[in-house]
């Protein structure tokens, strides 16, 4: 189902971060939303769950940069689990949660443990498995790889690709990092000071970026080209 | 569970031995000849200097420090209290008999305290720095400001001298608990209150609890399940201190309003150098503390095993 | 020049690094990469000499390294300063430790490199942007002219643009003073990019150690394809025809 929102904003004491914007998705759009920091892309992914959820729409899911940010260290895993399917309104199900975990590689995580009891790693997976309960329209993962080590990271966005490879959610990826979403995403939007000011297929960004933003995050994209 | 039950317990003696041995050293070094001070306590007369050495012998008084301090936590060890210098009864039925009078004070004293704390923070939160959050923290500021001994006199005057409505001395029937209860628990909501409103202000504004709205977890749940517990943390905390100073603060309330109990218990057998009706209560309270403080430990470590993890 | 010998730290039965060697000498850059865990903290601490050495040494020119007055850039720009200090009075604490006044010369040039407003500094650490206080951050170590200085993830906590904005003025600042330069990251990028050699530290011990194109170019151990690998996946490193 394509997502479509308008009129997003967002001040913080009076002072707008987010200028009015309009946002459209479509189904398995893989979106990497890209800027510098303090150039409003949390504050967009926050928003845009935000007002679908305040529309009534249940089937999107937000994963935040840190698992810090999205466990509770006093509930186990097994209560954020079921907590999590009964809030996308679904009943207990041994099956999926196996699957979803095998898909994830965290089939020997002890779910009677609280967060702390995971690496980072795993908790991460976990969250972002929670996040895939219902198998929602749309996925927003904040940050995801700059709490992790990278070997972890690359092998978490790897597991989470495959797992949608046969599945209609999109997946709006928030980074400041164009080198990630480059190699990753197929649809670039650069943000700048609360305001989209780029939005193109990630190859026409890449090749032609048209805004000073794009052109700066184009310029600094990965550390090195290496032949091979 | 076992070894860490068995390092609380022991932690708990050590603190009992150091208490019992502090206070005998205290009250053996305090100035005056104890045995002349019971001498006068039990006979009430200027007495001669022999009876004073048969006194120093009954008592245990004079082979010296250590042979008097093992004299009376021996039979302690087994259980026994030992008898009152003064008068030679048993000290543990006189006990017994002050804290009949004391405890119900003291739960009175808290439950007036909850009664009053939890509502108020409650509703303080609503809306956090609106009028009613403002009034609840000038509330609770002068509460913790104002010391019990003035507030009873006020009470007193209020209740008992100008309105008549309410008896102020003696402990006689249940109406004469109402003025000291709730001199009590008004400095015991004091202190509550504000533990309260800043626990649940703190758990509300947790960084974690967004990515719960988000996930579509209903409010009423998010508060329930992950505000409620992290509030539990710092309110135990408070409320273990203030059970232990609820015992200190009922003997003060006890002496403004002339009721029976420890207070006075305490006071008379200072007086009289009553050494083992003395450590009788200065054992309770250390076994009280000790006690409150053991199931607080493990309340936390029921509440956030994180705190177990820590240690370890 | 830098010496590391044969280095273990024990943390009760525990073995945090084990048998770590290398040297490093003035004008040099040696990136030390691991993941979480690998013992890249614990170096740290044991080359300045905060972690204790259960076997082998440091030395500066044969000299205990604590003599060279080694500096350290720390993760997090704004909490590595007092908060309710002047940027200025924090970056002119090394000098105040040696009892010395900052040289104006100096100065200029180190703002002039790292591109440091000349009214930045009497603001407070947390009226500037990360980016900044990551910069008079460096300014700070640079200030006493030290011949070694540590960078512990320097520019993690910075965005991608910036990262790499930063990770130059640090090259060209060396290139000028001459300093040698040991860097803490996980980000093999900035690794490669920048330093003349890379030592993996895996579970307390040098996996791989290499001239910095060379390894990830090619490789040697499996261990260091990961890396590699993991890199090229989240396009810190590119591939290119």
């Amino acid at each position: 189902m394509t997502i479509t929102v308008s009129g997003l904003s967002a001040s913080h004491s009076g002072r707008t971060i987010l200028q009015e914007t309009d946002v459209t998705i479509r189904p398995r759009e893989r979106i990497g939303l890209v800027g510098a920091s303090g150039s409003g892309k949390s504050t967009l992914g926050h928003a845009l769950i935000d007002k679908l959820r305040a529309q009534g729409e249940r089937s999107v899911a937000h994963v935040p940069q840190s698992p810090d940010e999205a466990l509770d260290p006093l509930r186990s895993m097994a209560f954020h689990w079921r907590e999590a399917e009964r809030a996308s309104g679904l009943a207990p199900d041994q099956a999926r949660r196996q699957e979803l975990f095998a898909a994830l590689r965290i089939e020997g995580g002890d779910l009677r443990k609280r967060p702390w009891g995971w690496s980072r790693g795993m908790q991460q997976r976990f969250v972002i498995a929670m996040a895939l309960i219902g198998t929602p329209d749309l996925l927003v993962m904040d940050e995801p790889t700059s709490a992790l080590d990278p070997v972890v990271a690359a092998s978490t966005m790897s597991l989470l690709e495959n797992y949608l490879s046969d599945r209609q959610t999109a997946l709006l990826l928030i980074t400041h990092d164009l080198g990630l979403a480059a190699c990753r995403m197929d649809r670039l939007m650069v943000m700048q000071t609360g305001r989209i000011v780029e939005d193109a297929p990630t190859q026409k960004v890449l090749s032609a970026p048209k805004t000073d933003a794009a052109r700066s995050l184009c310029l600094h994209r990965s550390w090195l080209e290496l032949p091979c | 569970m076992i070894k860490l039950v068995a390092s609380l317990v022991l932690r708990a003696s050590v603190v009992l031995t150091g208490t019992a041995l502090a206070t005998f050293a205290l009250l053996w070094n305090a100035p005056g000849d104890p045995a002349l001070a019971i001498a006068l306590a039990r006979y009430n007369a200027v007495v001669p200097v022999e009876v004073i050495d048969q006194v120093r012998a009954e008592a245990g008084l004079d082979g010296g420090f250590w042979s008097a301090f093992s004299g009376w936590i021996t039979p302690l060890i087994l259980g026994d209290l030992g008898q009152s210098s003064v008068t030679g009864r048993d000290v543990w039925p006189e006990l017994v008999t002050a804290m009949s009078y004391t405890f119900p004070l003291a739960l009175a004293g808290l439950l007036v305290g909850i009664a009053i704390s939890v509502p108020l923070a409650l509703l303080a939160t609503q809306r956090p720095g609106g009028w009613l959050d403002r009034c609840a923290v000038a509330l609770a500021s002068i509460g913790a400001a104002i010391p019990a001994y003035w507030l009873g006199l006020l009470l007193i005057l209020l209740f008992a001298v100008q309105l008549g409505w309410l008896p102020a001395m003696g402990a006689r029937t249940p109406a004469h608990m109402l003025l000291p209860a709730l001199t009590l628990g008004l400095g015991v909501a004091a202190s509550l209150t504000r533990i309260l409103r800043s626990g649940i202000l703190e758990a509300r504004g947790q960084h974690f609890l967004p990515a719960f709205r988000r996930r579509g977890v209903a409010a009423s749940d998010i508060s329930r399940h992950h505000v409620a517990p992290h509030v539990a943390v710092p309110v135990v905390t408070v409320f273990g201190l203030e059970l232990a100073f609820l015992l200190e603060g009922a003997v003060m309330v006890e002496v403004i309003f002339s009721r029976p109990g420890l207070g006075s218990f305490l006071v008379s057998a200072i007086e009289a150098r009553d050494f083992p009706k003395v450590q009788a209560v200065v054992i309770l309270s250390a076994v009280l503390f000790v006690t409150i403080n053991l199931l607080i430990d493990l309340l936390y470590r029921a509440l956030d095993p994180r705190i177990g993890e820590r240690d370890a | 020049m830098l010496s590391v010998d044969n280095i273990s730290v024990r943390r009760g039965a525990t073995v945090t690094l084990h048998d770590v060697s290398f040297g490093l000498a003035a004008g040099r850059t040696l990136a030390v990469v691991g993941e979480s865990g690998a013992g890249k903290s614990t170096l740290i601490g044991a080359i300045l000499g905060l972690v204790p050495c259960s076997s082998g040494q440091v030395t500066w020119d044969k000299t205990p390294v604590a003599r060279c007055r080694p500096a350290l850039v720390m993760q997090e720009p704004r909490s590595a300063f007092n908060p309710r200090l002047s940027l200025y009075h924090s970056a002119m604490e090394p000098l105040v430790a040696q009892r010395t006044v900052p040289d104006p010369e100096r100065l200029n040039m180190l703002c002039q490199g790292l591109e440091i407003p000349p009214n930045l500094l009497s603001r407070r650490p947390t009226e500037v942007s990360i980016g900044q206080a990551q910069r008079v951050g460096i300014l700070r170590a640079l200030i006493a002219a030290p011949p070694l200085v540590l960078f512990d993830e320097p520019l993690s906590a910075l965005d991608a643009v910036t990262q790499k904005y930063t990770a130059r003025l640090i090259a060209e600042l060396q290139h000028e003073a001459g300093f040698a330069a040991l860097i803490v990251t996980h980000d093999l990028g900035y690794a490669a990019a920048f330093a003349d050699e890379i030592a993996v530290l895996r579970a307390g011990r040098v996996e791989e150690y290499a001239a910095s194109r060379a390894f990830v170019e090619a490789p040697r151990t499996d261990y260091g394809r990961t890396l590699r690998d993991a890199a090229f996946a989240l396009g810190a490193l590119e591939r290119v025809a």
